[in-house]
């Protein structure tokens, strides 16, 4: 990227970033009222009296997701090919989020109605080509248009498993197997000054991504340690291929966390359970990413950094607004949105 | 004053069709109100009539807010698609011929819809069938590679057909880009892998290890990781190669047998549902104008509204047919557009036979706005005219002629497009007396250009006058048109850009001739470029300095813009000045050679000259129609007139 490619870069990330939460905000904005929300994050379909609040809360989800993508839109802009596409490969997780909507409505039969609400509206160099996929009449037939496109292997493998036993789960594994494969991928591509800055901040996302999957595979899905390895994506940062070998082979979680290397082994000491350990690699991340918006050299780091920042700032607002559409206590509500933790004996924030 | 024949009738008649092709055909903005039972009966009838370009802006009463169409086009997609897919499969016509025009209700929309579901079903196992062949193909090809690979080991491989009491084995296949993960899954079971052959997508592996616990994790992530076992023959290290490879062929032969069984069955499948199809074809074709319609349809309650451009002669027939089909009342209103709306408006092509290649190149640069003058005839006449003049010669120009109508099935409509370009070389070789570059055999019926360079590069001046005045009166007739009066005047190449640019030509011709630029030219030059400059400074919002710096360099560019461009006009003389240096050259080699030589010298020659030369002349003419004209004239950024149209066969009625 050119010298001025990068400072235009920078600064739109730097004033990007002034909309980020922090805690006083976040604070602050869980005291909303829904219309109050309603006028400052711009979601009109809150107000919206004949919409029931499932399709309030869809809609208010879609237009959060539609702000991140304008914002992916503009920093994307003065970026080269091999950047571009990192970004845009991390931000098509929503792509696949309508792929396995589409795998789980056809597997169980669900109106064409009901599988479209469901789905993200999203920009042509995003989304998967869904009209073919969308129009066909049942698994099988949905497995083979995705066997004429990029996601062939995993739909042929998926396919005869599914004919085997009749589970998403081999199907939906892989697809998020391959999306974090393909950004490792994306992030190797890059060279030059960006390359090693931007692959750190991957691997924090491979590292957490990882930890949480073997956690779940291993203690609460009890796959056996080949199955647990096989579904991991090793990264180049903590958790490489041969630290997942061996974790994977452990078998109690008590000696996983403790066999973590530094510093997810201080972060993650003394989890319970999986939401308390899930938390804490959520805060992981966050604090990785805040460390490379505010000291990294690399502008294409810095913007993935916010990307991730402002995706999990628009995911607290989604759960405040959810909460507000079903009427829970403001207490459930801060714990849904990391302001309150009470089982977590230690500051997840503070930790990281 | 003695009659004009007949001949001489047509052309004219001819002559005042071709310049009624400049002028846009006038058109009108329609509002139709209907019922909304009405509706699909009035897209019919609108895409019938085929004079409706749908405006897809939404109406002005917001209370219009339904979307009365959804679910009609929810029905008509789903029942496409299904059609669509079947159509891979078996062939039904695109555009079956429709006898009766009727309207498609939302029940028979469902009908066929479900009908088509079943026979989709039925068609979905012939083509899941065959994906059962491809895939048992691939699997034995996969066997025979494996076969040739294990031939070529020293080892009795035989031995790995069966788990043996402490050692568990698997061969197969697997996908190349889960190997490195299946490897390290594997060892964690206790087991080793190791790939022996890469071939495609995927690779060959014998995975290994000790009987026991690890075996029952392996199974699932084999699976996952799409593992295929390949069977290993009994006796492997006995049998014969040869006997093997018959056995495949054997099973490749069945397997061709299947196929061809498959085929007969598929096609007698079609011949049965052939009508059944052709009809779901037809009740989609009707129904297809109620779909496109939609987006532009608003309702409320049951009254619907949609919106298009008609060209005005068609408006009254429009209405007189709606009358005819529609049972409910309707209300149409016409108007012209508003200014603020030209550029919405479609204009519609020219539709002339001879002018149609002209029109795709002239489509590659933009269609014209609504309003404004459509370039193609000019385009057509000076193309022609610097093309042969650039490159005129008899015997190339018969070749490039020859070879359009030779090829024109392959060339489609541009065939006419080369017949006319050599047309025009060949009428210009006879004026300049030139075939296959010899000067000596035909008497120059006008000028040889490489024995009056001078007069060839004054022409193509005058010329390159005349072509920047006519595009500047088409620029300021355009923006008359579309009622930019400031701009007609003051714009780039307006009226005030012209009495520069005709100042500065007399100025020219005067410094030529008596030596001195002459007070008139100057009082105009000078007047022009001030007006010029003072309409620059009222509309540029800027600081005082920046205002200063960019309404001189603009004044200058004028100046040096003008005197450029005329300049850039020279290569048409050059050109042709060039073609006849390139033909002479290419004699002159000739003439070194003895007779063969001489033959196969010419021909290569004249061929490099074609193929060459043809194409530099081709380009640079176009640059300068693109640069030099359509720069100046044309905006380019309007929109084709569209209609809705109803896709039927020939037979319809």
């Amino acid at each position: 990227m050119s010298t001025s490619s990068q400072a235009y870069l920078n600064t739109r990330v730097t004033a990007m970033a002034t909309r980020l939460f922090d805690p006083d905000a976040l604070r602050q904005v869980a005291g909303l009222s829904l219309p109050e929300l309603a006028e400052r994050f711009g979601v009109q379909p809150l107000l919206e009296e004949q919409l029931d609040a499932r399709t309030k809360a869809r809609a208010v989800e879609q237009a959060l997701i539609h702000r991140l993508l304008a914002d992916l839109a503009v920093l994307i802009r003065p970026m080269h090919a091999a950047e571009r596409n990192l970004l845009l490969t991390w931000v098509r997780k929503y792509a696949l989020f309508n792929l396995k909507t589409l795998i789980r409505g056809k597997l169980y039969e669900l109106d064409q109605d009901e599988i479209r609400a469901n789905l993200f509206d999203l920009p042509p160099r995003v989304r998967l080509p869904h009209q073919e996929l969308y129009r066909a009449e049942n698994v099988l037939e949905l497995l083979r248009a995705l066997e004429r496109g990029p996601l062939r292997i995993i739909a042929r493998q998926a396919r005869e498993s599914y004919e085997q036993r009749r589970d998403p789960f081999v199907l939906e594994a892989a697809v998020d197997q391959r999306y974090f494969a393909e950004l490792a991928r994306s992030a190797e591509l890059l060279r030059g000054e960006e390359a090693q800055a931007v692959q750190q901040l991957v691997g924090a996302i491979l590292d957490r991504t990882n930890l949480m999957w073997l956690l779940r595979f291993r203690f609460s899905f009890r796959l056996s340690p080949s199955e647990t390895f096989y579904q991991l994506v090793p990264s180049k940062r903590l958790l490489h291929r041969d630290r997942l070998l061996a974790l994977a082979n452990i078998d109690s979680f008590e000696q996983v966390i403790e066999a973590l290397p530094a510093p997810l082994d201080r972060i993650l000491a003394g989890s319970r359970n999986l939401i308390d350990a899930q938390h804490r690699a959520e805060a992981y991340l966050v604090a990785e990413c805040r460390r490379a918006l505010a000291g990294s050299r690399s502008a294409v780091s810095r913007a993935l950094a916010y990307l991730v920042l402002r995706e999990h700032d628009l995911l607290l607002l989604y759960a405040l607004v959810q909460g507000r559409l079903l009427g829970l206590p403001q207490q459930v509500v801060e714990i849904a949105i990391d302001l309150a933790d009470p089982d977590c004996p230690v500051d997840a924030r503070a930790a990281a | 004053m003695p009659p004009i024949p007949i001949n001489a009738d047509r052309v004219a008649t001819r002559t005042l069709e071709l310049i009624a092709t400049l002028v846009p055909l006038p058109m009108q903005h329609v509002r139709l109100l209907v019922m909304t039972d009405d509706l699909p009966q009035a897209s019919l009838t609108l895409a019938e009539t085929e004079s409706f370009h749908p405006d897809h802006r939404l109406p002005e009463a917001s209370v219009l807010a339904e979307a009365p169409g959804r679910d009609y086009r929810e029905r008509y997609r789903q029942a496409a698609s299904r059609l669509d897919k079947i159509a891979k499969l078996v062939p039904v016509p695109a555009a079956p011929p429709i006898r009766q025009l009727h309207v498609v209700h939302p029940d028979e929309l469902i009908a066929v819809s479900l009908l088509l579901r079943e026979r989709w079903e039925e068609a979905s196992r012939f083509e899941e069938a065959f994906h059962r062949l491809d895939e048992e193909e691939r699997f034995l090809r996969d066997q025979q590679t494996a076969l040739e690979n294990f031939a070529n080991l020293k080892i009795d491989l035989g031995k790995l057909r069966t788990k043996t009491r402490f050692l568990d084995f698997y061969v197969g296949v697997v996908p190349r880009e889960n190997v490195s993960r299946l490897q390290g899954a594997v060892q964690l079971a206790g087991h080793l892998l190791f790939k022996y052959l890469e071939r495609a997508d995927s690779a060959h592996v014998i995975i290994v290890g000790p009987r026991g616990e690890g075996e029952a994790q392996l199974d699932s992530v084999l699976t996952s990781a799409g593992f295929q076992a390949l069977p290993i023959p009994r006796g492997l290290a006995d049998t014969d190669p040869a006997q093997k490879q018959e056995e495949l062929a054997t099973r490749r032969a069945e397997i061709a047998g299947q196929r061809e069984a498959l085929q007969t069955e598929i096609a007698q499948w079609e011949q049965s549902n052939r009508e059944m199809l052709v009809d779901a074809r037809r009740t989609l074709l009707l129904a297809e104008p109620f779909v496109t319609l939609d987006p532009s349809i608003r309702s409320l309650g049951q009254l619907a509204v949609l919106a298009g451009w008609v060209p005005a002669a068609a408006v009254a027939g429009l209405e007189q047919r709606l009358e005819e089909t529609l049972v409910m009342p309707f209300h149409l209103e016409a108007r012209e557009p508003r200014p603020d709306e030209r550029h919405l408006v479609p204009t519609v092509a020219v539709k002339n036979r001879w002018l149609a290649p002209f029109a795709m190149l002239v489509k590659q640069y933009g269609i014209p706005q609504y309003g404004e003058v459509d370039p193609t005839p000019l385009f057509a006449f000076t193309f022609l005219l610097m093309f042969g003049s650039m490159f005129g010669d008899v015997g190339q120009g018969a070749v490039i002629a020859g070879l359009a109508w030779t090829f024109r099935a392959k060339l489609g409509r541009f065939w006419l497009f080369g017949v006319m370009a050599g047309a025009a070389s060949i009428v210009f070789g006879f004026l300049y007396g030139s075939i296959f570059g010899y000067e000596e055999i035909l008497p120059a019926l006008w000028k040889s250009p490489i024995h009056h360079p001078i007069l060839m590069l004054q022409i193509a001046l005058g010329y390159g006058v005349a072509f920047i005045v006519v595009a500047c009166l088409l620029a300021t007739y355009n923006r008359f048109a579309v009622r930019n009066i400031a701009g007609a005047w003051f714009g780039h190449h307006g009226l005030v850009n012209l009495a520069f640019y005709l100042a500065l030509v007399a100025g020219g011709l005067n410094v030529a001739q008596q030596g001195s630029f002459g007070t008139s030219p100057t009082l105009v030059v000078l007047g022009s470029l001030a007006a010029l400059a003072a309409y620059g400074w009222r509309h540029f919002d800027a600081p005082t300095s920046e205002k200063v710096l960019v309404v001189f360099i603009e004044t200058l560019e004028t100046v040096i813009g003008y005197v450029s461009n005329t300049l850039s006009f020279l290569r048409v003389a050059a050109f042709s000045l060039n073609h006849a240096a390139l033909s002479l050259a290419v004699l002159t080699l000739a003439g070194m050679m003895g007779t063969t030589g001489h033959i196969i010298t010419v021909i290569l020659g004249n061929v490099f000259v074609l193929v060459l030369e043809g194409g530099i002349v081709a380009i640079q003419v176009m640059r300068l129609q693109y640069y030099e004209g359509f720069s100046r004239y044309f905006s380019g950024d309007g929109h084709e007139f569209a209609p809705l149209r109803l896709k039927r066969g020939a037979e319809a009625s």
